[in-house]
């Protein structure tokens, strides 16, 4: 039955439009949850406000939960599922540079359009600052395409990795998820502030 | 204090675990629809390989970087899913920002520093985080969000390179937050 | 209650849940024992002799003889039109557009029905379709084909009619020789025109 484009059940333009409306739930509900601040964004990694964390994770946990029971009822055949390649070093490095990126900018891409769109000037220049970074890699990427493609470990899951069913692997990342969002509020007490 | 950074003192947002559960409906719905997860960085990609085939065609088609994307995208490198599902963020966006009345032009910053200041922190953070999306293949919505709701190896180890690299530097530029 | 609790509560109970929950039924195009076994004593992958050699005569493009045997044994004997797809090499990518294809019906052969079997379930659990194996191999092919045993003139009429259909068809494939003169590989047919696996791959996306 899912994912409908790969059974054919809609066309590729009704997919565009899925899209689009897929988007819309995607950006409000950043907005809605504060993404679009990025001192709140920030919070984080000071502790003051730990909203990244929770919201990120509910809805990493969410997603998990949900395609495994989906794909349980045979609502969703998950090996037509996407799931992006592992290139361990390209990986590890640009997350350590998306992790500067993140400090230093205080947005992520996603979080950065949601701002923009709510009339955050700093936003529209992180977006700015976004797309030459883009160019630099694009016009860089001739020197790094060895790099770019080294360690190549195909589609692995973290379960597995682990040699584990996906079920408890999702158990596990529940418990640690419950660990970090009490960790989380009880850092906000610790270093209370009031909303921007 | 600078005026900019005034805004009403409590302005209201969802509850984050709502938002989080509602997030990741949003994710299992695309899942389900287009077998994908969702996606930012990409976007980004679409708009400059676009740009550079305008300005630039004969470049476009030289350097492997662009014309890979265009061959994989039919020549129409804007009409790629992510695109369409990010002009649906800015929409999205725009009218949670209605709908909570927080519509207004700003530099948000830390008192302590100056919008100027800010403005080019935001720059680089821009740059860097457009280059580590595609070294990484993707960004924290596309690669980690999306890969680990998949259980994806890869995905995992992106957040924990954003978020640690991100708690490893926190101290050094705590002042342009707090 | 705190949000944070009732998150909590449902999310760990949804997760025992699911970690209790039996792997493979997580992944639906993989038969459980019981379904596998089920299919097995269904005998619903077995094409008869009749069936093939008349379809072989009829030229009919809907089906694909697949010898599953060694090369040396291929060259040896094999019905027309068959290809050699020897059973350590079923899972190389080269021969997956034929093996994973819902335009024709493929028939695994081998000398009895063992290795054709194998073959059948090895797809079966791939999840492919339209896969199916020549009952009771070549050896009874030959036995029933190639050298029918005529019946007795008392049998019901439709045995006799089997009889000439299978004289008539055992003559036409060659005879009761059970070495061809074409020992040459066959050329491989073209591939199915419409590929309608094209579109159930793994969906491109990235960031």
């Amino acid at each position: 039955m899912g994912p409908l484009i790969s059974y054919d059940i809609i066309s590729q333009n009704s997919n565009f439009l899925f899209a689009f409306l897929i988007g819309i739930g995607f950006g409000f509900v950043l907005e809605a949850s504060g993404f679009s601040s990025s001192r709140k964004l920030a919070g984080v990694f000071y502790g003051y406000d730990t909203v990244v964390l929770k919201v990120f994770f509910t809805a990493a946990i969410t997603g998990m939960i949900g395609l495994l029971f989906l794909s349980l009822f045979n609502w969703i055949n998950l090996d037509l599922v996407y799931i992006k390649p592992t290139f361990l070093y390209s990986t590890i490095a640009g997350g350590i540079i998306m992790g500067a990126g993140f400090i230093i900018g205080g947005f992520c891409p996603g979080t950065s359009f949601c701002a923009a769109s709510i009339g955050k000037i700093d936003a529209m220049f992180f977006i700015g600052g976004m797309l030459v970074g883009v160019l630099i890699f694009a016009e860089a990427f001739p020197l790094l395409e060895d790099f770019y493609y080294a360690k190549n470990l195909g589609i692995p899951t973290l379960s597995e990795k682990l040699g584990l069913k996906d079920g408890v692997v999702v158990l596990g990342i529940i418990i640690v998820a419950m660990g970090m969002f009490w960790a989380g509020e009880w850092a906000e007490k610790k270093f209370p502030r009031e909303e921007y | 204090m600078n005026t900019t950074t005034q805004t009403t003192p409590k302005t209201k947002y969802l509850n984050p675990y709502v938002g989080g559960v509602l997030l990741g409906l949003v994710l299992i719905a695309a899942n389900f629809v287009a077998g994908r997860g969702l996606g930012a960085s990409g976007a980004a990609k679409s708009a400059v390989v676009a740009a550079v085939e305008t300005v630039a065609p004969d470049h476009a088609q030289n350097a492997t970087f662009y014309s890979e994307y265009l061959e994989s995208h039919d020549g129409k490198p804007l009409n790629a899913w992510l695109v369409y599902q990010m002009l649906g963020v800015i929409v999205g966006a725009f009218l949670s920002g209605v709908l909570f009345k927080r519509l207004k032009f700003k530099v948000e910053h830390s008192p302590k520093i100056t919008s100027k200041k800010r403005i080019i922190l935001a720059i680089a953070g821009g740059v860097l985080f457009g280059f580590g999306s595609q070294l990484g293949r993707g960004c924290t919505s596309g690669s980690a969000l999306s890969g680990m709701a998949v259980l994806s190896f890869g995905g995992f180890i992106s957040m924990a390179a954003i978020f640690g690299t991100g708690f490893a530097l926190a101290y050094f530029f705590r002042k342009n937050w707090i | 209650m705190k949000p944070r609790t009732i998150l909590a509560i449902v999310f760990i109970t949804l997760g025992l849940v699911m970690a209790a929950i039996p792997q493979n039924t997580t992944h639906p195009y993989k038969l459980t024992p019981e379904q596998l076994l089920e299919q097995v004593n269904s005998g619903i992958q077995y094409f008869s002799p009749d069936q093939i050699a008349d379809m072989i005569i009829k030229e009919d493009p809907s089906f694909l003889l697949i010898d599953v045997r060694s090369l040396d044994e291929y060259e040896e004997f094999h019905l027309p039109g068959a290809v050699n797809i020897p059973l350590p090499d079923l899972l190389s990518d080269e021969w997956k557009p034929y093996l994973n294809q819902d335009v024709r019906h493929n028939i695994f052969y081998s000398n009895s029905t063992v290795k054709a079997n194998e073959a059948w379930m090895i797809t079966l659990q791939l999840g492919y379709k339209n896969n199916y194996v020549l009952q009771g191999g070549l050896n009874y092919w030959v036995e029933t084909i190639m050298n029918p045993e005529a019946p007795e003139a008392t049998n019901p009429n439709e045995e006799i009619a089997k009889y000439n259909f299978r004289k008539g068809a055992g003559m036409k494939l060659g005879g009761a020789a059970t070495v061809t003169e074409e020992s040459n590989a066959q050329p491989l047919p073209s591939l199915p025109k419409i590929a309608p696996q094209t579109n159930k791959k793994r969906v491109q996306g990235g960031c």
